[in-house]
């Protein structure tokens, strides 16, 4: 991981540049203050600088409006980012001090599961409504606060209806091998996809590891290649699932179904696959290709990638997508309560039933969403094609063809 | 295949997974190895060099349909004039300071190189899909993956034409006389700080030749540098320091052990078997396996 904290140096430029940027607007009264402690250097800075991609897309879109309208009057937002440098205990900090001294309102969590959990506690104890766009652990909501939302669904609702697809099929899918990044996020889904196995009665016949860094797959690949499995599940980031893919074609592994998360959710990852790109599958939160029709700012899914787009030139990928969300959902609620009271934009929250660009969102008992159903794609003609859920079904489920 | 039929297979597959591999460290690690040797100087740009090694044949193959085993050439070029400027204008000036001083030019030269790559190809993975790609071939019940392989020989071809350049040409020896004693060298008439030049820019060159041969098996991103840089390290000790046998046994010794520790225990230690080798080598054999002696 040291190697993104190279990145440190102009992201330090961009975020102090950031920071006096929005010293001058604090003095209004009139705006509403949105806390978001963020990564934006040291090794998690990739994603924290994705997260505020989200937010400020937001923000911008908002303000460009007028306004959030808050019973009647157009009130600006304002996110006030701290960088808490990848540091889990100074998130917890950063998270306070938004609340004490920064006086936000409303407040954003630190990236991740872990730091997400840990900065629930400060803004439980203070009241304030916060949403979570990346914390995906039930871990994170089963602590009983009430004032904590989160837009990822568990683990789980990844690998479980891709599982049921691949088993469902008429393709004899008896064994598949699981081979994981040991890694955080890509060792739990993982796991997940194991469980998802064994309740599918599925024979996991390998589950392997691989260290951060590795820069050769052969060895465990011609284990692969032995053991003949019909299903190759593996999970890693960008950079491991490309040098994978390509070792896994030159060792003449064609297994009849070829998972990897969480690469093939980004354009980057079809262009640098090219043919060998061809018909992976996939999860996600969400997905470009996904169509829902939101009554939230950004409007339908394709509006939403329009406008990221024009921001960005980039697509946004599910992290960038669902930090917009967590800015939309809170507008949509303070819109409802018509206020920007803490406890009556938490009650509406929690009682939020909407559809956004993002997907239906309505929180369960624990305040994590129930309501999304992450989307299963796979590449096909060099472009993701939903497979799942029905209602934003692309394509089915091509079963092959891994050359 | 029965159980113990397709032991030896399984293994001979390994261990050719390990030497082709291998190869292509070692030619990450020969540049590396004959700058540290020959000018004492750790050069931490060396990765970045092998990243923009890559980017050349990526985007020569991608805009002019040079293949990367053509890009050596000019990646080669471009990266001696580079290496050779570098070294003239900047880190002349420190050379025989303390190795702390040249370890932070050259560190703070290589958060320059990797942001400014950054900045112009940006961090996105990007990756060489050939056209025709050779495929692999099944040989006697072995995969062997072609591409790569023949990147492997290109490399040790490299390697081979420096060892000879090294041995039977005036600079090669002016380098060789330099390394083994530079006032000496001087002395004789050797223009030391002209051979520091063209050494930095002949271990650019190799980064240069390496990094476009490697834009066929990796993905190419500036996040690489360090990856290549912690190889060329590794090769360099295991081998023994500043001789270009040392990093080719280094490097075959690295990617061998790597494939064997993945293949018995577990993929996640392959990297771990090969360091602890390595502390182990430290500890009884510091001079690595080749010894001191290999100055060549």
């Amino acid at each position: 991981m040291l190697k993104t904290s190279l990145l440190s140096i102009p992201t330090l430029a961009v975020t102090l540049a950031a920071g006096l940027a929005f010293a001058a607007p604090a003095a209004a009264q009139d705006t509403i203050r949105v806390g978001a402690p963020l990564p934006l250097t040291g090794p998690l800075s990739p994603e924290g600088l994705k997260q505020q991609r989200g937010y400020d897309l937001w923000a911008e879109t908002v303000n460009e409006a007028g306004g959030i309208d808050v019973g009647g009057t157009k009130m600006p937002v304002e996110i006030v980012y701290v960088d808490y440098e990848s540091n889990t205990p100074r998130a917890v900090q950063s998270a306070e001090r938004l609340i004490t001294e920064d006086r936000v309102s409303f407040l954003f969590s630190p990236f991740g599961s872990g730091a997400a959990k840990a900065a629930s506690s400060v803004s439980e104890r203070y009241g304030i409504p916060t949403i979570a766009a990346t914390a995906s652990s039930e871990s994170v909501y089963d602590q009983g606060y009430q004032f904590l939302f989160g837009t990822f669904t568990p683990n789980s609702t990844l690998t479980t209806p891709l599982t049921e697809i691949v088993v469902g099929a008429d393709e004899e899918i008896k064994t598949v091998a699981i081979y994981a990044r040991n890694d955080l996020f890509p060792l739990a889904i993982a796991k997940e996809m194991e469980a998802s196995a064994a309740a599918n009665d599925l024979e996991v016949i390998s589950f392997d590891e691989y260290a951060i860094g590795t820069l050769d797959h052969a060895s465990a690949l011609t284990l692969m290649r032995q053991r003949q499995p019909d299903w190759v599940f593996a999970t890693g980031y960008i950079n491991d699932l490309i040098l994978m893919r390509r070792q896994m074609s030159e060792l003449g592994i064609h297994p009849k179904v070829l998972t990897m998360i969480a690469g093939p959710a980004y354009k980057e990852f079809i262009e640098a696959g090219g043919p060998l790109a061809e018909h992976i599958s996939s999860a996600a939160w969400w997905h470009p290709s996904v169509t829902y029709d939101g009554e939230d700012i950004f409007g339908s899914t394709a509006d939403y990638v329009a406008a990221f787009e024009a921001a960005y030139d980039a697509i946004p990928d599910y992290a960038e997508a669902s930090a917009s969300a967590a800015g939309a959902i809170l507008q949509l609620a303070i819109e409802k309560a018509g206020t920007i009271d803490p406890q009556a934009v938490r009650d509406t929250l929690a009682d939020l039933d909407v559809t956004t660009f993002y997907g239906p969102v309505k929180f369960g008992e624990t305040g994590q969403i129930v309501s999304l159903e992450p989307p299963v794609f796979q590449i096909q003609d060099g472009e993701a094609k939903a497979i799942f859920p029905e209602a934003i079904k692309q394509a089915d489920l091509v079963f092959g063809g891994i050359e | 295949m029965g159980r113990y039929g397709a032991q030896p297979v399984l293994y001979a597959q390994i261990l050719l997974n390990g030497l082709v591999l291998g190869g292509l460290y070692a030619t990450i690690a020969v540049g590396f190895s004959l700058v540290w040797g020959v000018l004492n100087v750790i050069n931490i740009l060396h990765g970045s060099f092998v990243v923009l090694g890559s980017y050349i044949a990526y985007f020569s193959y991608v805009h002019f349909g040079i293949h990367p085993y053509l890009s050596i050439v000019t990646a080669g070029a471009v990266l001696f004039v580079l290496g050779y400027c570098l070294q003239a204008g900047l880190i002349n000036r420190v050379v025989g300071a303390p190795v702390l001083t040249t370890l932070v030019l050259t560190f703070g030269l290589d958060l320059i190189a990797n942001n400014s790559m950054i900045l112009a190809f940006s961090a996105d993975y990007r990756s060489v899909t050939l056209a025709n790609p050779l495929g692999s071939a099944i040989i006697g019940g072995l995969v062997v993956p072609l591409d790569r392989l023949v990147a492997t020989l290109l490399a040790i071809l490299l390697t081979g034409i420096l060892y000879f350049v090294l041995v039977h040409s005036r600079i090669g020896r002016a380098i060789i006389a330099v390394r083994m004693d530079a006032e000496a060298a001087a002395l004789m008439g050797v223009k030391v700080k002209r051979i520091y030049a063209i050494t930095f820019g002949i271990g650019a060159l190799m980064a240069g030749a390496a990094g476009s041969l490697l834009s066929l098996v990796f993905p190419i991103s500036p996040l690489n540098g360090p990856e290549f840089l912690g190889i060329a390290f590794v090769v360099c000790v295991l081998g023994g320091l500043g001789s270009v046998a040392g990093a080719v046994v280094g490097g075959l010794a690295l990617g061998a052990i790597q494939s064997f520790g993945a293949l018995l225990f577990g993929p996640q230690h392959g990297l771990t078997i090969a360091f602890a080798l390595l502390i182990l080598l430290l500890i009884f054999k510091p001079s690595g396996i080749m010894g001191r002696r290999g100055y060549e």
